[in-house]
């Protein structure tokens, strides 16, 4: 729907604004086992850079309150039309066999906390895409009560796939851009 | 004095609205005009809500929603709860099917069940605050609330799990975040060895506020939501909740508008059966049916972005009709479902030919009629345990009494029977595709909208592919949304869920949740 799929230009912005706008630590409340200082420390571009850089992407998927669209279209990737494995890209059972996190959803206020864990559950350094309208700004729920507007309030984003739910092509395609904007080569 | 003289004593006052009667009873009669409906005249409990009228008249009301095979009329049962006594008299114990209705009326507007045999929180987890009630007018979270809500360290409520002692008995925690793209939810497996004892699960991880976010939108721009609901059963959501607006304003939809509607909803049914016994296979390991399942249903996605513009068929609906003459592009879907009707049936030979496919199915997750009754499940999980109920046979609407189809029933209940209830099913909307496509209709694609009355409320409904869908509306003097209840099917098929894993291995927990098929999004609202 709508807007040009994320061009170059716009991802690249998106990243450097989440990079400079971002808090050097994601704040925890008290009582949770977490040193602020380490395993939730924001890392840099370059590391994550390195992450990406042998051009194989292991996605984990966290739906944080989504309506179960984009999940649909996350599922259709791996089947043998779209066949997203022949890009290097695929979906890992366990946060701690992933690079990236691929959230959906408005992210409810209930599974705020279980997003929170699964992102320090993942190795460092982690890429986290938020994919779909909700995840971008809470979308049609934003304002209500029980969401909290977005992935970006919870953790770190680095990249933002529009779409009510994207099409599979489209998170195909959003992925790539953002690989090869981040690695500069085009694979 | 015959027992239907002594209830019609208790009713108070009646209002009859197309096909919904309103039974208005006192209180402390509550019960027992409910449990007659149910025990008596062995009507099917459809859904039952609160609604804030403090605005109207000072009291909160309780709806509860029955109707009886075969008659096409709702028995409305309304009872008024002033805030000052906010106790009523549990339905649960004699009607099961009510357990978690009331403990969601309790949560959302701190109106107490007494009586209840399971009184804890349904949908709000341990951090949130104690007195809060989203659904009461004029509430809204402080952003400390809200915000320690979100960080979960706060145990406001602690949630007590049930506890299975004994022997060799362990617990597996599994969840909110699972290891397929699937949604969050947590469950509580009490094991003994392999063997599922007991499960309990945890949901409501992805409430979002629906009802209440219904209420600062106008009744038009709902659609959308109602949409966003639950992803693969948008078109159902969305006809259910314009049915509901539309019925209430009195707007009466063009025959070519019913006909897209039930042309819509019979694709959607066939993407998502299809979808769900590829989906079976995966639960069994036979990868290559579960990737020809995929390729069907992708054709099918594909179809819907071309004839509806979306591969979830949104935004076809609107309040008064549709935006989009599905119609014109009969061609398209005739040479398409033809090309899915041979994949289809290629599929269901080799799946019924694969004896190791099949042997997983067959006596896998059983659940019994009685259960099932008990529980008040619906859809396939209600066909494929014996009863027979199927919305667009009980309470025909659109064009669905035009149409020649038997609702499927199947006896034993288990994992096998829920997948051939699909399997007939998707042959049956094949069949209605095409006969909805041989005729042609009249009219607009959508008449103008009607000003909405102030105060006035109505019910709308259809079959979805998981089971029934209900929307209930009423407005306020503005004629702006006082309150939109939703009850998607998934929210009365998850209790049934941990009896008919009951004696299972975990290893068949998945493929047990993938013949169910619920939704997890459409449940927690």
């Amino acid at each position: 729907m709508g807007e040009s799929p994320s061009g170059g230009a716009t991802v690249i912005k998106e990243i450097f604004k989440n990079i400079t706008m971002k808090k050097s630590t994601i704040p925890f409340p008290d009582g949770v086992p977490v040193s602020p200082g380490e395993s939730a420390k924001i890392v840099s571009l370059r590391e994550k850079v390195d992450a990406v850089f042998g051009r194989s992407l292991r996605i984990r998927q966290v739906d944080a309150g989504s309506c179960n669209a984009c999940e649909w279209e996350c599922t259709a990737l791996i089947n043998p039309v779209y066949d997203i494995q022949r890009f290097g890209i695929d979906f890992v059972a366990s946060p701690r066999h992933a690079d990236a996190l691929l959230v959906t959803g408005p992210v409810s206020r209930q599974m705020e906390f279980a997003l929170k864990k699964t992102y320090l559950a993942t190795p460092e350094p982690r890429l986290v895409i938020a994919c779909g309208d909700c995840a971008f700004d809470g979308g049609i729920y934003k304002g209500s009560y029980a969401v909290t507007n977005g992935v970006a309030e919870v953790i770190p984003v680095d990249c933002y796939i529009p779409g009510c739910p994207p099409a599979p092509m489209r998170i195909i395609q959003g992925i790539r851009e953002f690989m090869k904007n981040i690695t500069g080569t085009n694979k | 004095m015959n027992m239907i003289e002594r209830i019609l004593r208790k009713v108070v006052g009646t209002r009859e609205y197309l096909n919904e009667l309103y039974l208005e009873v006192r209180k402390d009669d509550f019960k027992e005009v409910c449990v007659f409906l149910s025990k008596e005249k062995h009507a099917f409990l459809r859904l039952m809500f609160a609604s804030d009228e403090r605005e109207v008249d000072g009291a909160f009301r309780i709806y509860s929603v029955f109707s009886v095979s075969g008659v096409d009329r709702f028995f409305i049962v309304v009872t008024p709860v002033r805030e000052d006594d906010p106790a009523f008299s549990s339905i649960t114990p004699d009607i099961p099917a009510a357990h978690w209705y009331e403990r969601e009326i309790q949560d959302m507007f701190g109106l107490t069940p007494k009586g209840h045999p399971d009184p804890r929180r349904l949908i709000f987890h341990d951090s949130f605050p104690v007195h809060a009630h989203p659904l009461r007018k004029g509430w809204n979270g402080t952003e400390t609330e809200l915000r320690q809500w979100g960080e979960g360290t706060v145990r406001n409520v602690p949630h007590e799990f049930m506890e299975i002692e004994g022997e060799g008995i362990c617990e597996i925690p599994v969840g909110p975040v699972h290891a397929g793209i699937i949604e969050p939810g947590h469950f509580r497996f009490s094991v003994v060895g392999e063997t599922i004892f007991f499960l309990e699960p945890r949901l409501f991880y992805t409430h979002k506020g629906t009802e209440k976010h219904f209420e600062s939108m106008s009744f038009l721009d709902g659609v959308r939501l109602a949409e966003r609901v639950s992803g693969t059963s948008s078109f159902s959501h969305s006809s259910a909740y314009c049915m509901a607006v539309e019925r209430m304003a009195g707007m009466e939809i063009t025959e070519k508008a019913m006909a897209v509607r039930t042309l819509l909803l019979e694709i959607e049914r066939l993407y998502n059966h299809i979808g769900d016994i590829g989906n079976m296979c995966a639960g069994t390991g036979l990868a290559v049916g579960y990737a020809k399942g995929a390729v069907i249903k992708e054709n099918l996605m594909q179809l819907n972005e071309r004839i509806a513009g979306n591969r979830y068929l949104r935004g076809v609906n609107c309040i008064g009709g549709i935006t989009r003459d599905v119609l014109s592009q009969a061609d398209d879907l005739l040479h398409t479902t033809d090309a899915i009707t041979r994949d289809y049936k290629a599929l269901m030979k080799l799946l019924l030919g694969t004896v190791s496919h099949v042997e997983r199915l067959e006596n896998a997750g059983r659940l019994s009629r009685d259960i099932a009754m008990k529980l008040g499940v619906t859809g396939i999980t209600a066909r494929a345990s014996g009863i027979n109920d199927d919305m667009r046979k009980a309470h025909p609407h659109l064009l669905f009494d035009r149409l020649d189809f038997e609702p499927h029933t199947m006896v034993r209940g288990d994992v096998f029977s829920r997948m051939m209830v699909r399997a007939a099913e998707t042959e049956c909307s094949l069949a209605m595709i095409n006969e909805l496509l041989e005729k042609s209709y009249q009219g607009e694609l959508a008449v103008e909208a009607a000003d909405l009355p102030a105060h006035s409320s109505a019910l709308g409904y259809t079959e979805s592919p998981r089971g029934s869908v209900f929307y209930w509306v009423k407005s306020d003097k503005d004629g702006k949304p006082l309150r939109v209840k939703l009850r998607s099917p998934s929210y009365c098929n998850w209790p049934a869920v941990p009896f008919a894993v009951h004696g299972n291995i975990v290893p068949d927990f998945p493929l047990c949740n993938k013949s169910f098929n619920l939704s997890y999004s459409g449940c927690d609202m």
